[in-house]
């Protein structure tokens, strides 16, 4: 029924609803054409990267936002679609169709002996969460790009990397395995590797680069090992519970597992609905504690070879995600041009951990041990790095450091099983972080490239555009004066926190609780640390240039959108919706289709307890007071008392100072603990194994051998033809004298 | 009738008189000459056997290793004449060219 039809018959309300309840495209024609979402960035990537150079300047820029905007409208196409109640997923490892989720399987990826990868995207409401963030923080800071890199060389390189990144992202936020979503993994890895290390020129960026990769690996390594153990599980699952099904030839899950593979996201949670507290009696059901009979797992139960395969997973998220304790590689990546900062480093990428952890939160829920852990590595981190940020100087760093602070935060809701206040968090966090960042690098390119803090201040008047988006972006995040987006997404997960208790680690929420309120704390000081020396004050004296210049209208327009977004996010951040379990917030309303099975499992086995339900309004005020102490502690200090940034500290200051400027030398710690032995352990093998035992014993020594072999062989070689008709002539006879003494023997 | 034997003994001195010069003489017309004795050798064995057995596939082996010879012999003198005409000498020392 057309809009305008329908206004005269009902309220405007309805019709709106009705409107957007409707899919603007058939669904099952959307679901086909998903690959496109992913191809148009792809395609991008290619011809810019092959003929950026000889297309030009705008016509590279052309591209790739054109490509990136198709991506973006297509993602909008997506979302529209998956409101509609004929949007369903009839997967094959199910009987009933999923409601809100759309999704194509384009067949086996590959295969090897019984194991199955298969190529397929699906979408549901995570998935279509994190595309529009994704192709939407993407659109604006490629648009914006435009003129950051306005004036470097290797453009057509730049915009190359960053379309192939957003296409890898978009691989993984919409693969419907875990196969293709580690292709996406590792392929942002890389783009993030070449993005950091984008002038080469310098040894120290390049390097920047390197250690990014090289702690990645060692994330990536535990993924990866976590992906083979669940493999096994899953198989040692269909195993175990094949006898307690009267016809497991006619059970879709098993079909599935043999046809399409066991790394399917729909066939995990399948799996894991197959697994059942000790205690209950359900029919076809594994306990979690049975032990495995059969496999290479044998011996194992269920429940202690599931929270390993969940901790190799956390230390696949921590590489990606930058936690403790490998988060030592994002303060370097800010090497990289600063929206590659904002893109990669703080909005999309980095996400990935969290979006992993929501993915197979059914899985997550089996194991309290697991959670705990995300929770307290998250916590950890969060309040690490706040305190880490209070020192330094490097604009960037402070936001860095606030990035992965920030995705403590995120962690720890994962870990408490509060997945929609991680997704909520992480997509205000994209906003307002990618507005900090996006005005870091308009504060520096009005300032000839300046990023000391300290050699910076008084551009409020100076850049107003930038001053106020960046304002905006700092209330956001720490929540200081008037609640914006962060404040009630951080607030949704201080409170899940507090209101909730894991099975058999009841101390770990207090103490997450108690953490992530001190960390809230830290983070109002330091970006208001941040946003004073930047902003407020006098212009210092030893800056480079004596006025700095407002950026132009291309990188403005990103600043004042992303803005915009970071004040309109409080709308899904407020409980508005009432549902029969009482309010809940838009955000967990939105995505409550998606964790669904995890909410099921949750209750089964009591993993999370909800405790109290306490206020919400007088959580609200806590954290609003604790943002307020920490912001005005931090005008109190840079506006009143010390006014000169360029003071003598006090002793006691001077120490903390010291410690937290050099980042608690963990840097230091890790160059003696890890490198430095492994590179004596390189320079060993090197001297050993590859100059002495291969170069001279194995490669030399051959050639030698066969030298002096050959100059021994070659006085044989006369050349003669009469001589070796004699010596033919003679071993004939030597034949025929054998043979005659054999037959008269 | 003369018995076989001395056929055949008659056929392995005529053998060993040829290899004898193809190992030891230096003259390569000598040497090709030698060649021809062992196979007329070889020719005297194949009859001595086809006339012992009366069979006349050995009759049809030596015609053809006089076929083969006669074809052999007129390679070999061109080759020993085009040698000769670039060389100026027949002594196989000197026109090796197997080893540098």
């Amino acid at each position: 029924m057309a809009f305008s039809e329908c206004l005269s018959q009902a309220s405007l309300a309805d019709c709106l609803q009705r409107f957007f309840a409707t899919a603007p495209v058939d669904p099952a024609g959307m679901a086909q054409s998903l690959w496109l979402i992913i191809a148009l960035p792809l395609a991008g990537a290619v011809v810019n990267g092959v003929f950026g150079k000889a297309l030009g300047r705008s016509n590279t820029n052309l591209i790739a936002c054109a490509a990136v905007a198709g991506s973006f409208l297509l993602s909008v196409l997506a979302f529209w679609t998956l409101n509609d109640p004929q949007a369903v997923l009839s997967s094959a490892y199910r009987r009933d169709p999923i409601p809100y989720a759309i999704g194509e399987d384009f067949g086996t990826w590959f295969a090897a002996g019984t194991f199955r990868a298969g190529f397929g995207l699906d979408v549901d409401h995570l998935s279509a969460t994190m595309l529009l963030v994704v192709t939407g923080v993407s659109l604006l800071i490629h648009i914006y790009s435009t003129s950051y890199m306005g004036h470097d060389e290797g453009y057509w390189r730049y915009f190359a990397y960053l379309n192939l990144f957003v296409a890898m992202m978009l691989i993984l936020v919409m693969a419907d395995n875990l196969v293709l979503l580690f292709v996406g993994w590792e392929g942002v890895g890389l783009c993030s590797y070449l993005l950091i290390g984008f002038w080469y020129d310098d040894s120290a960026k390049a390097w920047a680069g390197r250690k990014a990769f090289v702690v990645n690996r060692i994330g990536d390594f535990g993924f990866l090992v976590g992906m083979m153990l669940l493999v096994l599980w899953v198989g040692a699952l269909e195993l175990q519970s094949r006898g307690t099904v009267a016809q497991p030839s006619a059970d879709p899950w098993r079909v599935a597992l043999l046809r399409s593979g066991p790394l399917n996201f729909r066939g995990l949670e399948e799996a894991s609905r197959r697994i059942a507290p000790e205690t209950s009696q359900i029919t076809g059901a594994i306990p979690l504690d049975a032990t495995i009979a059969q496999g290479p797992l044998a011996g194992f139960s269920f429940g202690s070879v599931l929270t390993a395969i969940l901790l190799l997973f956390l230390l696949g998220a921590a590489g990606k995600s930058a936690q403790l304790p490998l988060y030592v590689w994002l303060p370097d990546a800010m090497a990289g041009p600063t929206p590659v900062s904002a893109l990669i480093h703080a909005a999309t990428m980095v996400t990935a951990g969290v979006y992993l952890f929501s993915r197979v939160s059914y899985l997550l829920v089996l194991s309290p041990t697991a959670m705990a852990a995300v929770a307290l590595v998250g916590a950890l981190t969060a309040l690490w790095t706040a305190l880490i940020a209070f020192a330094q100087n490097d604009i960037k760093k402070v936001l860095a450091y606030s990035t992965i602070s920030q995705l403590g935060f995120m962690f720890m809701a994962v870990g408490l099983g509060i997945f929609w206040a991680a997704i909520l968090h992480l997509v205000t966090h994209a906003f307002f972080k990618a507005c900090l960042f996006l005005g870091a690098g308009s504060v520096m390119h009005g300032n000839a490239e300046e990023t000391d803090i300290k050699k910076l201040g008084g551009l409020r008047k100076e850049m107003p555009w930038t001053w106020a988006t960046f304002l905006i972006a700092s209330i956001a995040i720490s929540g200081f004066l008037i609640p914006l987006s962060g404040f009630f997404s951080k607030d949704a997960i201080l409170h899940g926190v507090h209101s909730s208790a894991l099975k058999g680690y009841a101390w770990v929420s207090p103490t997450v609780w108690e953490i992530g309120l001190v960390s809230a704390f830290c983070t109002a000081f330091y970006i208001g640390r941040l946003y004073l020396l930047t902003f407020e004050g006098k212009r210092a004296p030893d800056a480079r240039v004596p006025h700095a210049h407002e950026a132009d209208w291309v990188m403005r327009l990103p600043l004042v959108i992303l803005a915009a977004l970071s004040v309109l996010g409080i709308f899904y951040g407020i409980p508005l919706i009432h549902t029969s379990a009482g309010w809940e917030t838009v955000m967990e309303n939105f995505l409550s289709p998606v964790f669904v099975t995890a909410r099921q499992l949750t209750r089964l086995f009591g993993t999370v307890k909800v405790e109290h339900e306490g206020s919400l309004l007088a959580a609200w005020a806590e954290t609003w007071v604790i943002a307020l102490a920490g912001g005005g502690l931090a005008g109190f200090l840079y506006l009143k008392y010390f006014p000169s940034p360029h003071r003598a500290p006090l002793p006691a200051e001077r120490t903390v100072l010291h410690w937290a400027r050099h980042k608690f030398y963990v840097d230091e710690l890790y160059e003696l603990l890890i490198v430095k032995p492994v590179r004596l352990a390189s320079f060993v093998l090197y001297k050993v194994v590859d100059t002495l035992l291969i170069d001279t014993i194995a490669v030399r020594g051959t050639a030698w051998v066969t030298a002096r072999l050959g100059s021994l062989l070659r006085y044989l070689q006369t050349g003669d033809t009469q001589s070796y008709a004699a010596v033919m002539v003679l071993a004939l006879l030597g034949w025929a004298a054998y043979a005659l003494f054999q037959v008269l023997r | 009738m003369v018995p076989i034997q001395h056929y055949l003994w008659l056929a392995a001195v005529l053998f060993c008189t040829g290899m004898f010069g193809v190992l030891v003489r230096r003259n390569a017309l000598v040497v090709f000459m030698c060649i021809e004795l062992m196979l007329n050798a070889a020719n005297l064995t194949f009859l001595a056997f086809a006339r012992q057995r009366a069979d006349n596939l050995g009759h049809v082996s030596a015609f053809f290793v006089i076929a083969v010879a006669a074809a052999e012999a007129a390679i070999g003198l061109a080759i020993v004449i085009a040698v000769f005409r670039s060389r100026g000498t027949l002594n196989i020392d000197e026109i090796r060219t197997m080893k540098h």
